[in-house]
């Protein structure tokens, strides 16, 4: 019969427990390595932390760029705007300016053609002094409008450019000064005045007319230099917007390409990341085989070694007890400390036996699968009271060990699990053997789970032992219904199912 | 009086000088050779010609039981106790499979070996009284968990007289002398009651005598 011990949780994959243990191991024995993978964790922890600052001033030089690409298009429009605006606005100035100016000389030559008029009408007029005051009137105004508007014109002109137009202005004051006494004149000067029409008047209206033309040529030639200017300052500009475009292009593309490299600098970084993790995971795959495999080792050497030489140590130690006993004459006393010594050893050979089997049934290895199955079936039956019933079909006896193993286990795990957790009354174990298949399945009519909500290290530790051998472990479980366990193994091709020796 | 031949087999010297000093003192036995591995038994089996082999399960090379089969299987082979740590009935099923006539208990050696020894030379079987009790224990567990009718109800009282018989090692036609019938008849007996319990081999008959406590 066997009891509880120690050594019963750590057979029946109490791993929190036992891991934990190791883990305390560990920190006592490997302090000095530990002290160097501290080491070593900074060390790297300060490359990361280089790294991702270089990483930080690369990031900001990128925005940086892409941010001065952006003000550099904004000044370019900006500016372009704004002189595009200032053309306009000094085109439209200087050909107002200029008109105002036409304007001027037309009105001024207008007045003189008027006012010769008016005088020669007041020549051939005969005595109307009514009519007379009539002309004087309009000629004072007609001298009056055209010399305002001559000195208002001046008024706008900059300095440079007043002189023909002060020459004009004194010109026509002549004029006035000439034309102004003829219609003084009385009627018998009338004579006279014609004479001074012709002469001096004509003249000088002719003089005026030739310094207004002298003006509108000037003018002309002011328009042509400004539409000139305007062309240059435009082609300036026009050379201005290509430079900076051409800057901002050549940025742009600087910027692009350094964007480009980053990136794929990036994407290779991350593609390195990813890969490493992989092969991470690979080791960590590798690491949890060789854990199972190195625990599975370690349990059957020790329950060999208790077994084999303490278990049989202590037999051969119960038999020379015997021997004494049977030896010894009369003496009560020594044959009673025998009795007792003949005892515990008895106590020892049972307890070293449990621990023995408990850590790996010697049926396993010595009978096969079938008779561990069943052996262990019978000691959770005889333990819990809960009804084991195993099955095994065509299960052969030279399966490979880590089959072996693997199911052994689990059915072990899974039925300590019943006991356990299921409440269940009655466990099914099949196991059956197909050509290239192993398929287990334990069913309980136990209370039942939900598997995606429970998932304790028993089940991972059974699908790592499953996976390991690349084959599927399915849980299928509600609350109120019982569980049913599958794992389905892929067998290597050389072990054949016999029939001979299922029990 | 002729003394037993016995051959000794275990791979452990302290365990194997142990059983030699408690065999030596019996004035009926005499210990003819020791071995250390199955096959030196296998061979010394056959040169020594012992009547009893006393053998360890768990021996390196050929193991303890594949060693009782090649022995047994022989002609005029001599008759087979199991020395094993193990109560459980697997083990028991295989020594008997292989053809042993007695299961006995390491840690009772000292109480039971001689007598072990005397039964099988006799022709009987012989099985340590704790391993008698665990699996009657477990017979009795399991029909009562699976609510079973005890099979051994359906026999008659002499199919239960011939069970006995055979069980202890006699052959049908021993069995027919001492019942005072033919042959035949106790075949006919016998297959009916392998057929009754649902049994199929002579091993797995004699299980479920030890099982049921007819013997021991």
């Amino acid at each position: 019969m066997l009891t509880e011990h120690p050594w019963q949780r750590l057979v029946n994959g109490e791993a929190a427990d036992c891991t934990e243990q190791r883990d305390n191991n560990d920190e006592e024995t490997v302090g000095q390595g530990d002290q160097l993978m501290i080491e070593k964790k900074s060390e790297t922890l300060i490359v990361s932390k280089a790294l991702s600052r270089n990483r930080l001033g690369s990031r900001g030089a990128l925005f940086g760029g892409f941010g001065a690409l952006l003000v550099l298009m904004a000044i370019i429009c900006l500016d372009s705007l704004r002189t595009l605006g200032a053309f306009a606005t000094y085109d439209t100035q200087v050909r107002q300016e200029l008109l105002y100016r036409e304007r001027t000389l037309e009105q001024i030559r207008a007045g003189l053609y008027e006012s010769s008029n008016i005088a020669r009408d007041y020549i051939l007029i005969k005595s109307d002094p009514q009519a007379q005051e009539i002309l004087r009137i309009e000629l004072q105004s007609i001298q009056n409008e055209t010399t305002t508007a001559l000195k208002a014109c001046i008024q706008t002109l900059p300095l440079s450019k007043r002189e023909p137009f002060q020459r004009l202005a004194l010109e026509l004051e002549h004029y006035w000064t000439t034309i102004g006494p003829i219609l003084a004149l009385s009627p018998k000067e009338k004579n006279l005045g014609n004479d001074v029409l012709r002469g001096d008047v004509l003249s000088r209206n002719a003089e005026i007319i030739a310094i207004t033309r002298e003006v509108s040529a000037v003018n002309d030639n002011e328009l042509k230099d400004a539409d000139r200017r305007i062309a240059e300052v435009l082609a300036q500009f026009r050379y201005r917007l290509l430079m900076v475009a051409t800057i901002a292009f050549s940025f742009g593309l600087i910027l692009a390409g350094t964007t480009i490299i980053y990136a794929v600098r990036l994407e290779k970084r991350a593609q390195e990341k990813y890969y490493e993790s992989l092969e991470a995971e690979r080791e960590l795959k590798e690491l949890s085989k060789r854990l199972v495999e190195a625990e599975e080792r370690e349990r059957r050497a020790i329950s060999r070694e208790l077994h084999d030489e303490v278990g049989q140590s202590l037999n051969a130690l119960l038999l020379d007890v015997e021997n004494l006993v049977q030896m010894s004459s009369g003496d009560e006393a020594f044959r009673q400390g025998l009795q007792k010594v003949k005892t515990l050893a008895e106590n020892c050979v049972n307890e070293v036996r449990n621990m023995a089997l408990l850590l790996r049934p010697s049926m396993l290895d010595d009978l096969g699968l079938v008779a561990a199955l069943d052996w262990q079936g019978r000691e959770v039956s005889k333990r819990t009271g809960m009804v084991v019933d195993t099955v095994e079909e065509n299960v052969s006896d030279n399966l490979p060990e880590d089959h072996k193993t693997c199911v052994y286990r689990i059915v072990q795990e899974a039925l300590n699990n019943c006991s356990k957790h299921s409440y269940a009354k009655k466990v099914w174990v099949v196991v059956s053997q197909e050509p290239h298949h192993l398929r287990v399945s334990i069913e309980d009519d136990g209370k039942g789970f939900d598997p995606s909500r429970v998932c304790g290290l028993g089940l991972i530790g059974m699908n790592e032992r499953v996976s390991q051998l690349g084959g599927v472990l399915q849980v299928d479980s509600d609350p109120a219904r019982g569980t049913l366990l599958r794992v389905d193994l892929p067998l290597p091709s050389t072990s054949t199912p016999s029939r001979e020796l299922s029990s | 009086m002729k003394k037993l031949r016995v051959l000794l087999a275990d791979d452990h010297i302290v365990m194997r000088s142990g059983l030699r000093a408690l065999l030596d003192r019996q004035p009926n036995l005499e210990v003819v050779g020791e071995c250390e591995n199955g096959r030196e038994t296998v061979e010394l089996a056959g040169s020594l010609q012992p009547d009893v082999v006393v053998m360890d399960v768990g021996m390196p090379g050929l193991n303890g039981i594949e060693a009782t089969k090649t022995i047994v299987d022989r002609h005029s082979s001599p008759a087979v106790v199991i020395l094993s740590m193990h109560a459980d009935e697997s083990y028991v099923m295989r020594a008997l499979k292989a053809g042993a006539r007695g299961y006995l208990l390491k840690d009772s050696a000292a109480a039971d070996l001689i007598g072990a020894i005397q039964a099988v030379s006799q022709g009987k079987s012989f099985f340590s009284p704790k391993v008698s009790r665990i699996l009657a224990e477990d017979y009795v567990r399991v029909l009562k968990q699976k609510g079973d009718v005890d099979t051994y109800d359906l026999l008659t009282s002499r199919e239960r007289e011939i069970l006995q018989l055979l069980a202890e090692g006699k052959a049908n036609k021993e069995v027919a002398t001492a019942l005072n019938i033919s042959p035949y008849t106790v075949e006919t007996h016998r297959s009916h009651i392998l057929q009754k319990l649902n049994l199929h081999t002579p091993a797995e008959l004699v299980l479920y005598a030890v099982r049921k406590g007819i013997i021991s």
